[in-house]
């Protein structure tokens, strides 16, 4: 079922690519938040531990990517696969040390540590290029096409989107899936069924570290550009898990409606109401929040569930 | 000897920074305590009060010191629709569902501080504000001194309606446990909302006695808030003695660093000792719970 | 009756197809979000560029239109509107304020190969190595330092040699300050002087009197600082609380130059020299006149910012109607045969020099504040209005 909504989604990027051809930007924009959210989610949402500090993964994977590329002069590719690994590993040791905090507690030190990561980024001028940054001015080109293309990374981004949605459905389903979501909902009574929390949350993080990682890898191909500032910045963090959480935590699809709705509304807004943009983009989280506080996609299955109970007692 | 002074220097500057950076804890920490919130907007409230500070200061001529007596109240007011509107709905939703509602409404304020403002940064100029005063040697700025005063006296107050009054029962009885407060009949819907609004004027308070130190940008809230929430956990969060031991102690920790060892990293201290107090000592520095939340 | 307006219809669509199509200029620039007060002052700018330009008939008597394009301060959005300026056929797109949205914009642009003019953005980086398609008419941040180092050798040349050995510096951690802060340890390298100490800050709000208690201990006798808008306020008035005194105290651009840096500092802000890109003293045509429109639709004092986008509508402009066509590759040769000897933003010419390539020479200019006003002291390597020393603090 949930992969034929993969082939629905697919058909709708095709659309799009077809029927928008002057906002390829904007949908890469789309497709690569999308991603990151649906890879949040699985940290955030389905194992139940908000994270404000995906950001740090974005700008691994951008740098990664970046300095393997035009220092190293290694492919691209070789790149992303380093960059997820590192990024799997950064997400174990952070995990490793966090996991012993809960709710809140966990959330302010995800953002100390994206912040800790930041501040390395910029200080760290032999790597990183620090405040001026890195450029990436040429890269191998896989199969003869051009990186730097707009329409190919248009499909990229909508390739890492599918990618991304049936890893997560595939770990969803299967038995990780059922001990993150006891873990979410319980964590003493999964313990006493067997279930080892830690090591729950750290495959659920580092999944979910190396999928942002490799989003941060497109991106940072896209940008060609790389500063420390917008990409390691706490807004970018907030931004994945907005997203996710609009949408619907720990429903596969959600992040993805989330980020739709999110770019979608922060454009028609940019062009319509021009200065009070961010005023309403700010005024819809608090809305929905409020109306809908298990995200759209959580209400719509709310919805559809109290109806069909409905039904059964009526029958 | 030759160091003393530069390093007393240090030690009072920060304490008086730390002392800002308390009243904005404290009011973080209270807004915790209580109704479990994470307050994202809460170095938005502190824009807004230096938004109203230069406001009342370009239009009315009105010394930031005197327009406090309006901020305080207006941000109890504030606070109390804010907590009424928004976050009375929520407090049976799921845990993060305050913090997404407080992090949108950080925005709204953002933005419309913008809007209403414009981006161009705004001060207010006091003659008396890059005054002086030589104490053996160190030198006490005015402006300082008299915001570490006003700090003083407002948290005394907060510390007497907390401890002394009806009121403040009500309030700590709420944060030990609101349903048990509710079956001895406290009115924790009412608790909740004063409590918002009592971090709001704190903060907006903070933001009053900073307007003549440093500059307003619409933007400049989320520094506020990240250095709350160090401040808050430093101290335990939810504690209000421990914010303003928190708070204290970051304005010191800033200090020696920039001074004695790279300033690149200044605020990765303070981090790093978040990040460490937050995994050794829950409970915060001067915390004796062992379990909380 | 209906003949009637059947004849005013077509005298009407007859009359709009005399005038020519409008020709289309596209600006990327921050409207909203955190660079918006830059995005004010371009506004300003431009607005006071069409009214002239089409004044003076247009391009080749077409009116001439500007496409906004806000990037809400953040690099998605500019490179998503970028993309539908190239796709509309924009002949010419300008952008953008930060170098964090710009140098992304000038990579795609570059791939695209459309002509793009930076008006306002100054990281070297941005033509330093640049490509054919990227054009910058804006000052580089290395001129912000440089500028004041010409001060330096004019103050040690007026005072005798050994006047000014020693500098120390603070600037923000982003990437234009850290690239001022650089250029001032090349220049200091280059030219003879020792830098004692350098210390970088964080986000804006800082205190940075631990810093300046670090520096106290050092008597430098240059305090080189680069900040934004905020932050040199702080930096001014603390530096007076501290009682940090030096023979010296220079503004490396961005916040020193605004002229809410000497309404916010007071006494404070007196005799620090600042570098800037253009003011209404500089010695090019029509420069009082146009400080006093800016002044008039900004409701205040301008900052260099809008002079540059002025000066950036003038000049594409110049390149349009000079262009043998609207399209890429002529507008390119255009921009690269522009010649404006007499603007008011100077001689607009875009050459290759010191690894700089399609970058217009400019000086920058020096001020310093003297009884709270800005004076502009030094511009095209000449002492224009006497530079005053500076005093301790104890004897103000």
């Amino acid at each position: 079922m949930s992969y034929l909504r993969l082939g629905l989604v697919a058909l709708a990027g095709l659309a799009w690519f077809l029927l928008l051809p002057d906002y390829r930007t904007l949908g890469i924009n789309l497709l690569l938040l999308a991603g990151w959210a649906t890879a949040w989610d699985l940290l955030g949402g389905w194992s139940g531990q908000t994270s404000l500090g995906h950001a740090a993964f974005v700008g691994l994977g951008a740098y990664t990517v970046a300095v393997t590329g035009t220092s190293w002069d290694l492919a691209p590719w070789w790149g992303a696969l380093l960059a997820m690994a590192l990024a799997a590993l950064l997400a174990l040791l952070w995990g490793k040390l966090t996991f012993r905090l809960r709710g809140s507690y966990f959330v302010l030190a995800s953002i100390a540590v994206a912040e800790i990561l930041r501040l390395v980024a910029i200080n760290e001028r032999e790597l990183t290029g620090g405040a001026i940054g890195l450029f990436i001015f040429d890269l191998k080109e896989p199969f003869g096409l051009d990186l730097f293309d707009r329409g190919v990374e248009f499909w990229l981004a909508l390739g890492y989107l599918i990618l991304v949605l049936a890893i997560a459905a595939f770990v969803t389903r299967g038995r990780l899936g059922y001990q993150m979501r006891a873990v979410r909902e319980d964590e003493p009574s999964a313990e006493a069924a067997g279930i080892n929390p830690e090591a729950v949350k750290l495959w659920a993080f580092a999944i979910s570290g190396g999928l942002t990682a490799l989003g941060g890898c497109l991106y940072g191909i896209v940008l060609s550009a790389l500063q420390p500032q917008p990409l390691f910045e706490i807004h970018l963090s907030v931004r994945i898990a907005l997203v996710a959480i609009i949408g619907g935590r720990g429903t596969l699809f959600g992040p993805l409606i989330g980020a739709a709705l999110i770019t979608v509304a922060a454009e028609l807004f940019r062009n319509v109401f021009a200065e009070a943009n961010l005023l309403i983009y700010g005024a819809l989280i608090v809305i929905v929040v409020l109306f809908a506080p298990s995200g759209l996609l959580g209400e719509v299955h709310r919805w559809t569930v109290r109806r069909r109970y409905a039904r059964g007692a009526r029958g | 000897m030759e160091g003393l002074v530069p390093l007393l220097q240090n030690v009072t500057g920060g304490l008086l920074i730390g002392g800002i950076y308390a009243l904005i804890g404290v009011g973080l920490s209270l807004i915790f305590g209580v109704m479990r919130v994470i307050n994202f907007a809460h170095g938005e409230f502190v824009a807004i009060g230096m938004y109203l500070a230069i406001a009342l200061f370009v239009d009315l001529g009105l010394d930031p010191y005197v327009s406090l007596l309006i901020a305080l109240p207006a941000g109890l007011l504030a606070g109390w629709l804010i907590q009424r509107v928004v976050l009375a709905r929520l407090i049976d939703s799921p845990g993060d569902s305050t913090l997404l509602a407080t992090l949108g409404l950080s925005l709204v304020i953002a933005n419309a501080l913008f809007l209403l403002f414009g981006a161009e940064p705004r001060s207010i100029y006091l003659p008396y504000a890059t005054a002086t005063v030589n104490l053996a040697g160190i030198r006490l700025p005015v402006a300082q001194l008299i915001a570490g005063g006003i700090t003083l006296a407002v948290i005394t107050a907060l510390w007497l309606l907390l401890n002394r009054t009806e009121i403040g029962r009500a309030v700590r009885a709420t944060a030990q446990n609101r349903l048990g407060a509710e079956l001895v009949g406290v009115n924790t819907r009412r608790v909740h909302a004063l409590v918002f609004g009592l971090g709001m004027a704190l903060a907006m308070a903070a933001g009053v006695i900073l307007a003549p130190l440093l500059f307003a940008i619409p933007t400049v809230g989320s520094s506020y808030t990240l250095k709350a929430f160090v401040v808050t956990v430093l101290g335990g969060l939810g504690s209000v003695p421990g914010a303003i031991g928190g708070g204290l102690l970051l304005g010191v920790v800033e200090f020696l660093g920039a001074s004695y060892l790279s300033s690149g990293y200044r605020d990765a201290y303070g981090l790093f000792a978040f990040l460490i107090v937050l995994l050794f000592r829950p409970q915060g520095l001067f915390g004796r719970e062992t379990k909380r939340v | 009756m209906f003949s009637k307006v059947f004849a005013l219809l077509l005298v009407l669509t007859t009359g709009l197809a005399l005038a020519q199509e409008p020709v289309q200029i596209g600006v990327i620039t921050s409207i909203t979000g955190r660079f918006a007060e830059f995005g004010e002052q371009h506004q300003a700018g431009v607005q006071i560029a069409l009214e002239d330009v089409n004044a003076a008939g247009g391009i080749n008597g077409a009116p001439v239109e500007v496409v906004w394009e806000d990037d809400t301060s953040e690099v998605n959005a500019a490179l998503a509107a970028a993309e539908r300026l190239v796709n509309q056929g924009i002949p010419l797109v300008m952008g953008a304020y930060s170098s964090s949205i710009t140098n992304p914009l000038a990579q795609y642009f570059t791939r695209q190969q459309r002509p793009f003019l930076v008006f306002t953005s100054s990281d070297d980086a941005i033509t330093r190595p640049g490509s054919e398609w990227i054009f910058r008419l804006n000052q580089p941040s290395f001129a912000y330092a440089e500028v004041l180092f010409n001060v330096f050798d004019q103050l040690n040349a007026d005072h005798g040699d050994g006047y000014l050995e020693t500098i120390v510096t603070i600037h923000g951690n982003g990437a234009f300050e850290t690239a001022v802060a650089d250029a001032v340890d090349l220049l200091a390298e280059e030219r003879g002087y020792t830098v004692l100490d350098r210390q970088d800050y964080d986000q804006s709000g800082a205190d940075f009197r631990p810093i300046l208690n670090r520096f106290k201990g050092l008597e430098p006798d240059v305090v080189f600082m680069v900040s934004y808008a905020a932050d040199s306020v702080a930096l001014a008035r603390q530096i007076q609380e501290v009682g940090l005194n030096a023979k010296v105290f220079a503004g490396g651009a961005a916040g020193f130059a605004l002229p809410n840096f000497i309404e916010g500092s007071g006494p404070a802000a007196d005799y620090v020299y600042t570098a800037t890109m253009w003011t209404q003293e500089v010695p090019y045509p029509g420069a009082e006149e146009l400080n006093a429109r800016l002044t008039e639709v900004l409701g205040r004092a301008p900052s260099y910012h809008a002079a540059q986008a002025y000066a950036g509508i003038i000049t594409a402009v110049d390149v349009l109607s000079r262009a043998a066509s609207l399209e890429p590759a002529d507008v390119r040769a255009a921009l690269e045969a522009t010649d404006m000897p007499d603007t008011v933003y100077g001689h607009i010419a875009f050459t290759d020099y010191q690894g700089y390539q399609n970058q217009a020479r400019l000086p920058a200019v020096a001020q310093q504040v003297q009884d709270g006003e800005f004076v502009t002291v030094y511009v095209n390597g000449q002492v224009v209005n006497p530079m005053l020393d500076t005093p301790a603090w104890g004897d103000r």
